[in-house]
């Protein structure tokens, strides 16, 4: 879970895509997943998740991200299932209605999640932060708060840890809670770490600004992002997508 | 050169001045060495020093402080950081990239060093501090004592002409400790580079710095060459501020021998000393 956002080191066809190209995969597949209403269709869009996954060499990471996204997509389907009253009963209060919108809403959300997971898994932040100034003309303090905010997340989990740890040691036995009686224990640390990571984050905008923030421009990113045949391979295959999604 | 005149400081919403009333001079390619107790205004020294104070962190802020002639208060933090490079204590909190390389990259880039320059840099500021085989790593995958060499890496790239270092070596072993103070020597010797240096490690500090300063309570209670603080020894003792062994050696012996010994501020030293007096 600790390095679920972490970047996976590797050559494959995928990370050597300009990033702006992977973020706009990532993006027509969300529309497409929104576009389209067939359900065919949508397990299709998953195999393209996952196929993504297997060729970007990060199999095992896309695993444990399609295993976390099931266990909302099993809840979210059985609340849908037995909420939804329209159409044939199939099954006691189940209908054929439910089922279906039910399968299309979890599959829908796997899809539009899994993209952006992998993504952060096969392109470096700094890559992502530099081509969106370089090419797209973000304003760079827009992009550093993004690639900052994703690069806090195992942070604050390790400080989490950190807390919890500390709370363990003075004889808090979060391993024998489960459930809510858990979450009601871990609530109150949430102040500590609100706290230090406040503090956290201002020392960082110090550090950045003592080593220039303020005085980058486009230009200053080191790397240089061109477009290269396989991202006008992949603009070719996120038309075709779109246009499937349109006609199916 | 580095001057600090009358400086008093107080942050914001505290009731405490952080500093006060500090005066102080560091010469063009002078080794400062700051030493004190716990909470003794040593890392606030360092901010003013960095324009982070008055501009990051703001307070009550009475006197100047100059560098390179420049008034901090008149000089934004973009101008100060062109010439003045800072560690930071907290490592974590310094680190802005996921990635080793992207770390060492990020000023170099922000200050625009010539792109044909940069991969030169980074493998000479990796090398340097020992660490040229973790450039591709990811920074969690790192252990404390490696993140706080790629931190000072991500500092020496960018060659300033003032290196503050707020206690550098406080996650390394004693051999990575003696490492970093030999390359600060190494800077400070052959490049002409101002070196402050807050630190705990008194040792290790006596041996390098040129000269000590000790802070107490917001104020500085003696500055000097490292030889003339040293022979105030028991006053550093009352401050809570341990003084190294040779140190306290060189005193014991001038008082069981009623003669005044010379202050000893390495082990050569003091074998000299004890073998004199063995005969």
């Amino acid at each position: 879970m600790n390095n679920l956002f972490q970047y996976v080191p590797g050559k494959s066809v995928i990370h050597r895509m300009n990033p702006i190209t992977k973020l706009l995969i990532t993006i027509v597949i969300c529309v497409a997943a929104f576009l389209s209403d067939r359900l065919l269709f949508l397990a299709g869009l998953l195999a393209v998740d996952l196929l993504i996954g297997v060729i970007g060499g990060v199999a095992n990471r896309t695993w444990q991200i399609f295993r976390g996204l099931l266990k909302i997509a099993i809840f979210l389907f059985l609340l849908q299932v037995l909420l939804t009253r329209k159409g044939t009963p199939v099954f006691w209060i189940i209908t054929d209605q439910g089922l279906l919108t039910a399968g299309k809403v979890v599959l829908r959300l796997v899809v539009v999640c899994m993209p952006l997971a992998l993504m952060l898994a096969v392109t470096r932040i700094s890559d992502l932060t530099n081509a969106l100034v370089q090419v797209l003309h973000v304003p760079y303090q827009y992009a550093f708060t993004l690639s900052t905010a994703i690069r806090f997340i195992p942070q604050f989990m390790e400080e989490m840890s950190g807390i919890m740890e500390a709370q363990t040691a003075r004889g808090v036995a979060f391993d024998k809670a489960r459930g809510l009686k858990k979450f009601s224990m871990i609530l109150p640390l949430c102040a500590p770490l609100l706290i230090s990571s406040v503090r956290r984050t201002d020392q960082t905008a110090a550090a950045a600004e003592v080593r220039g923030f303020r005085l980058r421009t486009r230009q200053s990113g080191y790397k240089r992002y061109p477009f290269t045949g396989v991202d006008f391979g992949a603009f070719v295959f996120c038309g075709a997508l779109l246009a499937a999604a349109i006609i199916l | 050169m580095i001057c600090f005149k009358d400086l008093s400081f107080t942050y914001k919403g505290e009731k405490a001045p952080a500093l006060s009333e500090i005066n102080l001079t560091v010469e063009d390619g002078g080794f400062l060495g700051i030493i004190g107790p716990a909470g003794a205004g040593k890392t606030t020294l360092a901010r003013a020093i960095t324009g982070m104070i008055p501009h990051h962190y703001t307070g009550d802020f009475y006197g100047s402080v100059a560098v390179n002639g420049l008034d901090t208060v008149d000089t934004s933090i973009d101008e100060i950081s062109r010439m003045v490079g800072m560690v930071f204590q907290d490592v974590e909190s310094q680190i802005i990239s996921p990635l080793v390389e992207d770390e060492i990259l990020y000023g170099l880039e922000n200050f625009g060093v010539p792109r044909e320059e940069i991969p030169q840099r980074m493998a000479e500021a990796l090398q340097k501090v020992g660490i040229a085989d973790l450039q591709e790593r990811s920074i969690a995958s790192l252990s404390g004592g490696q993140r706080q060499k790629v931190a000072i890496a991500s500092i020496i790239a960018l060659k300033p002409q003032v290196l503050v270092l707020d206690e550098p070596t406080g996650e390394l072993d004693p051999r990575s400790s003696r490492q970093i103070f030999s390359l600060l020597k190494e800077l400070n010797e052959e490049q002409g580079i101002t070196v402050i240096l807050i630190e705990q490690k008194i040792m290790l500090l006596c041996e390098f710095a040129k000269q000590l300063a000790v802070v107490s309570g917001g104020k500085i209670i003696r500055q000097g060459n490292t030889r003339d603080v040293l022979a105030h020894a028991d006053e550093l003792q009352a401050l809570g501020v341990n003084c190294p062994r040779v140190t306290t050696l060189s005193r014991m012996l001038s008082e069981k021998t009623g003669a005044a010994q010379p202050v000893c501020i390495n082990l050569e030293e003091a074998e000299k000393m004890v073998r004199r007096l063995i005969g």
